[in-house]
């Protein structure tokens, strides 16, 4: 699995993890984030059991376990959070921030010594050392109960599965051509994202938030002109197609 | 040794299955005896002997009922703590993968006292897991000696029914039939159970 970093200050480090070689065939490529503070990381979207051996591999190469004391899961998916019941066995004492609504859900992947932290539907913060984190609502994109983390100080933005692409394994980082990157993501969108209102008041609040960088689970990142150029590209999208639109 | 060491949540299910369909057929039998006890009231004197007789098929009925109930219970603890210590096997299988792929990190050692607790915890498993099914074993053992008294009660009834007058006689040994085929039938899914729990005994 490669790592990539995407900021690094004197505060917190941003790093991005992907384009694993040894991914099982059939599996989707996944991209995980962490945010590493002077004494704790935050893991997101940790992934599911058939990457596990392989994140973890990457990431003690950055930090040692015992600094991993918060995991962050944006919905309940199981490319997202199925490796959970092995992050309980390793990380003693660790809290996993996800959505209050999918909390009993989470639980049957496994967790004993993981806490908990339900994220209220309006979103919250989390100060890890000398960073604030905020965690975005994105209900609806695709999950019903679904955040983003938004960090102010860098600009980046954590979109989970906005933005995602369909993408070959060993996809650049970056998007280079947006419009060439347009087939890799619309149908994503359309299909999976169930509401154009949510999708709409997504894009309004985040238009807001001077983003520099969106980073979905899945595909490249957008980043400088074409952050603007996907948030537009999205507004306009029409999403959750059904009968006819969605089969021709 | 079992072959499919994920089995044992399978033969956990399947003792719980065949101790549910055991105290399906001991309701029966509840109801056979308080069929009997109203028979051998009306059978009068004559069928006095047999009166104590389905006191007795009574208590049994409950005993398997009851048994059956702690053994589900049991079973279903089994299961969970097979499922708890198939997620340790499996975590300590992965940090020993990633022991090899991650030799270059700087930070390896951090993966020792995770690797040492769970390794306790693997252990504390395997030992609540060989605790349930000694307290399984002990449970159907206990259930399989009251099962076999039935013969002998069956005999009894037969016994008794011929003190009775002819009138009730066919009654009574149709009671007696009914006991014996009812607890052989219970005695078909223990002794599958017992069979069944060799085999959790066996896995590692």
């Amino acid at each position: 699995m490669k790592t990539h970093t995407l900021f690094e200050g004197n505060s917190h480090t941003w790093l991005m993890f992907g384009r694993d070689p040894a991914k099982p065939e059939k599996i989707i490529d996944t991209n995980q984030y962490m945010v590493v503070t002077k004494d704790n990381a935050l893991l997101m979207d940790p992934g599911g059991i058939e990457l596990f051996s392989s994140m973890l591999t990457t990431v003690i190469k950055q930090v040692p376990v015992d600094k991993i004391t918060h995991l962050f899961a944006s919905h309940q998916d199981p490319d997202i959070i199925s490796s959970l019941g092995l992050w309980d066995q390793a990380l003693e004492g660790a809290t996993l921030h996800s959505p209050w609504i999918w909390e009993s859900f989470i639980r049957h992947f496994g967790m004993q010594n993981i806490n908990y932290n339900a994220i209220p539907d309006e979103g919250g913060r989390l100060t890890i050392d000398d960073v604030t984190l905020e965690f975005v609502p994105a209900h609806y994109l695709h999950s019903s109960g679904n955040f983003n983390v938004f960090d102010s100080q860098t600009g980046i933005l954590m979109s989970g599965d906005i933005g995602a692409a369909m993408d070959v394994d060993d996809a650049p980082m970056f998007v280079d051509d947006f419009e060439s990157h347009i087939p890799r993501m619309k149908l994503f969108h359309q299909r999976w994202m169930p509401s154009n209102e949510a999708k709409r008041d997504w894009v309004e609040r985040v238009r807001k938030l001077n983003v520099k960088m969106i980073c979905p689970q899945h595909g490249r990142i957008f980043k400088g002109e074409n952050v603007e150029r996907f948030l537009d590209w999205f507004d306009a999208l029409e999403v959750g197609l059904t009968g006819q639109m969605l089969h021709g | 040794m079992v072959d499919n060491t994920h089995s044992y949540f399978v033969v956990a299910a399947v003792i719980a299955a065949r101790l549910d369909k055991a105290t399906r057929i001991a309701r029966h039998l509840s109801i056979t005896a308080s069929n009997a006890r109203a028979l051998a009231f009306r059978a009068g004197e004559g069928a006095s002997g047999f009166r104590p007789l389905t006191d007795y098929i009574h208590r049994l009925a409950d005993l398997t009922v009851s048994s059956s109930s702690r053994i589900n219970k049991i079973a279903s603890e089994l299961s969970r703590t097979a499922a708890e210590k198939e997620r340790a096997d499996r975590a300590i299988q992965y940090f020993a993968d990633v022991r090899k792929r991650a030799s270059d990190s700087p930070y390896l050692e951090s993966l020792d006292p995770v690797y040492a607790r769970t390794e306790g915890r693997q252990l504390q498993l395997k030992e609540a897991y060989n605790a349930q099914i000694k307290l399984l074993q002990g449970e159907l053992n206990t259930l399989a000696s009251e099962l076999r008294a039935a013969g002998v009660l069956a005999t009894m009834s037969r016994v008794e029914a011929l003190q009775a007058d002819d009138l009730y006689q066919q009654s009574l040994n149709n009671v007696a039939d009914n006991v014996q085929n009812v607890t052989d039938s219970i005695k078909k899914h223990i002794d599958a159970s017992q069979k069944l729990v060799t085999q959790l005994t066996q896995v590692s």
